[in-house]
């Protein structure tokens, strides 16, 4: 397969969330200003434009307003007929005259309504669209819907086949990189299509009784190493975005093009396909400008980005659809619990930092090259945590599906006499020096085969006194069973006859925050070959314990219904846990024992849903 | 002292951005200033391009054009 696919979507919102800026300022609140409304046309209508204008069919998704408005009822009928653009429909844009006079609500986002009002505006806008188009559509979206509502629309509207369904990575950075003032939090996701878990929509579904029913999609296809630390919303297929970060000289982008050209390179990890989606709302293009750019950057910022599509297209390297065609293409062409993959490169730092990315039914892993291979944040699908949002729910704005391991927000690496925080590394000990992997940068190499998916780190060396090794890591995903084998192998040492000690552990907690979460009542497990095993409830005691010749470590985390093991797949290693303090409130499990010369100390990490089911 | 004002460029405070949150600064056009609302940044429009400059050092190759190939062959020895 050779398949690199866009979608582009346009909405008519005709309130935008930035063009209103008197209702920002304080000022008004007149949702029905004529000056507004024949702004946001215009944008929409120059949006269209310029897609069709380089061959790009587009898909228009209609807001709640745009149903009540005769002139965008009108265009999304003649791009239809005219470019074969879909008609579609968005929970984006709610607000205007006729939903404040209906429902007296005033909040932008669906996700974030009680369960009853996500219904009730699902029917009525679902209705309406009918009502004007004379059939319902079969794609949808909003920055974020949860299972339960996608279970609902499904159910009451089984012909929707496809719905933009997050923002990738939207979670505290944006938050805090909006002022604390925009609720989409939403980390832990895919980066890419998937087919949604009916236990929760951020999760990759196991098989066909776990199908939700539609395909996701994310609002937009980010760069994988640059949100990492930074907020995402800079760093998408969205130009303006682009110049919000001020990843621009002027009217000079070349970020936006590198951005397309690794999402090309991703083909190479996903059996020969990959996929892009464009999505800029037209408050990002009005008149007024944003923030420090001028509206004619703004324009051709859009203008060169849909270009370069274009030309891609002619190059017959990129396939245009609309939603709905892209829904039916993943059905024909991927399996429901496809893993999604991703060795990403730095394009814009001017670093050698590479990052993998897996997700597949059971898990979303990202393996940090900087850090040796540690792997930095870990999202237990396995769990099917359900958590649905909004008013009225326990998680609330929270939509994020809860870590187990996270790095940046957790600390990550030791840092102080706390001792690391949450990380998946390995320590490598000789004589009475230690060293963490996670402090020996590398780069790595992708493997793949029947079953598995593998990311190869090039050797490290680790300096001792007396002695230097080279290890080489390597992570092999065993798609779809929750399950990676971890293998450390000494490929060479200054002493032939000299041996390291290898320590595999797992540094844990849970949450979706930087802040910590309790982990009272989590357990910890080691077990013994003949089937003895020691159990410890968390309390924050700072207990340790260890066992010579284990079969397996483990930790249940009830909170997120997660268990994680570390199993051993060599004879003699020593296990151990240790519980943690509230000045350094993780978990930690680990194997260890030494190894020589070609030597390789096999692990395999698993991922399961706990016994004690929380939600 | 005058009502701040969206300038006559809706410049983000840099100091903020910095710390990487978006906002808006306030002008006073009495004295031509800038001011945070947020944090205790105030100074004048050549004070803030001269943040952005140092604020964009960040991206080394913000310039550099990675093409398909260029990615694929970077870093792989």
């Amino acid at each position: 397969m050779d398949k690199f696919i866009l979608n582009v979507i346009h909405r008519p919102e005709l309130v935008p969330e930035y063009i209103n800026t008197d209702a920002v300022e304080g000022k008004s609140n007149d949702l029905g200003a004529k000056e507004v409304i024949g702004e946001s046309l215009d944008i929409f209508k120059l949006q269209q434009d310029i897609a069709h204008r380089n061959g790009i069919k587009c898909t228009i998704q209609m807001t709640y307003a745009a149903l009540y408005n005769d002139e965008a009822i009108a265009l999304a009928k003649k791009y239809h007929e005219e470019f074969g653009d879909e008609i579609a429909h968005t929970f984006l844009g709610v607000n205007c005259e006729e939903f404040r006079e209906k429902y007296g609500l005033k909040d932008p986002a669906i996700w974030l309504y009680h369960m009853d009002d996500k219904k009730r505006i699902a029917v009525d806008s679902f209705e309406r669209f009918k009502e004007v188009f004379g059939f319902y559509p079969t794609s949808t979206g909003s920055y974020y819907m949860d299972a339960e509502l996608i279970a609902f629309i499904k159910e009451k509207y089984p012909m929707v086949k496809i719905a933009v369904a997050t923002c990738f990575e939207e979670g505290p950075k944006v938050f805090r990189h909006a002022n604390n003032s925009w609720y989409t939090i939403m980390d832990g996701a895919p980066w890419t299509a998937w087919v949604p878990s009916k236990y929760n929509s951020q999760a990759i579904a196991e098989n066909e009784d776990d199908d939700l029913g539609i395909v996701a999609v994310p609002h937009l296809s980010r760069d994988l190493l640059a949100i990492q630390d930074n907020a995402g919303d800079m760093f998408g297929t969205h130009p303006q975005n682009v110049i919000r970060g001020m990843i621009n000289d002027k009217d000079r982008l070349p970020f936006q093009y590198n951005l397309v050209d690794q999402y090309q390179v991703m083909k190479k990890y996903n059996k020969g396909y990959s996929y892009n989606l464009v999505y800029v709302g037209p408050g990002w293009m009005g008149k007024a400008g944003r923030w420090e750019t001028g509206y004619e950057i703004l324009v051709k910022s859009y203008e060169d980005f849909l270009a370069y599509y274009g030309k891609l297209k002619k190059e017959g390297k990129v396939d245009d659809m609309t939603m709905s065609e892209f829904g039916d293409w993943y059905r024909a062409n991927k399996a429901i619990n496809e893993p999604c993959c991703a060795l990403w490169k730095d394009t814009l730092f001017g670093t050698k930092n590479q990052v993998f990315w897996y997700a597949d039914s059971q898990m979303r892993a990202t393996v940090e090259m900087k850090m040796g291979g540690a792997i930095v944040d870990l999202r237990p699908y396995a769990s099917k945590l359900r958590r649905p949002v909004g008013a009225g729910t326990k998680a609330n704005q929270d939509a994020s599906y809860p870590y187990i391991v996270h790095s940046r927000y957790r600390a990550g690496p030791f840092v102080h006499y706390a001792g690391e925080g949450a990380i998946k590394s390995a320590k490598i000990r000789y004589g009475a020096e230690e060293v963490d992997l996670s402090s020996c940068r590398s780069t790595a190499q992708y493997e793949e085969g029947k079953g598995f998916r593998r990311c190869i780190l090039r050797p490290v060396t680790v300096e001792f006194q007396s002695l230097n090794v080279q290890i080489e890591t390597a992570y092999t995903f065993l798609e779809n069973t929750g399950k990676i084998e971890i293998s450390r192998k000494v490929v060479g040492i200054s002493d032939e006859t000299a041996q390291v000690e290898i320590d595999e552990f797992l540094t844990s907690c849970w949450g979706t925050t930087e802040y910590p979460e309790d982990l009272t009542g989590c357990t910890l497990s080691v077990l013994g070959k003949s089937g003895e095993r020691n159990d410890l409830s968390y309390d924050y005691r700072c207990r340790e314990f260890k066992m010579e010749d284990v079969s397996a470590v483990e930790a249940t985390i009830p909170m997120v219904q997660t268990k994680v093991s570390l199993i051993p797949q060599f004879e003699g290693g020593t296990g151990y846990y240790e519980e943690g303090y509230s000045f350094a409130p993780n978990l930690k499990i680990g194997v260890y024992k030494k190894v020589g010369l070609n030597e390789a100390l096999v692990t395999i990490m698993q991922l399961e849903q706990s016994e004690e089911i929380q939600s | 002292m005058s009502q701040g004002i969206t300038g006559p460029i809706n410049y983000r405070c840099p100091q903020c951005l910095f710390r990487a949150i978006d906002y808006d600064l306030l002008y006073d056009k009495d004295v031509d200033e800038y001011y945070c609302r947020r944090c205790n940044w105030e100074g004048e429009e050549l004070e803030i391009l001269s943040f952005y400059s140092v604020y964009k050092q960040q991206y080394k190759h913000m310039l550099k054009r990675w093409t398909v190939n260029e990615i694929e062959a970077k870093d792989e020895s």
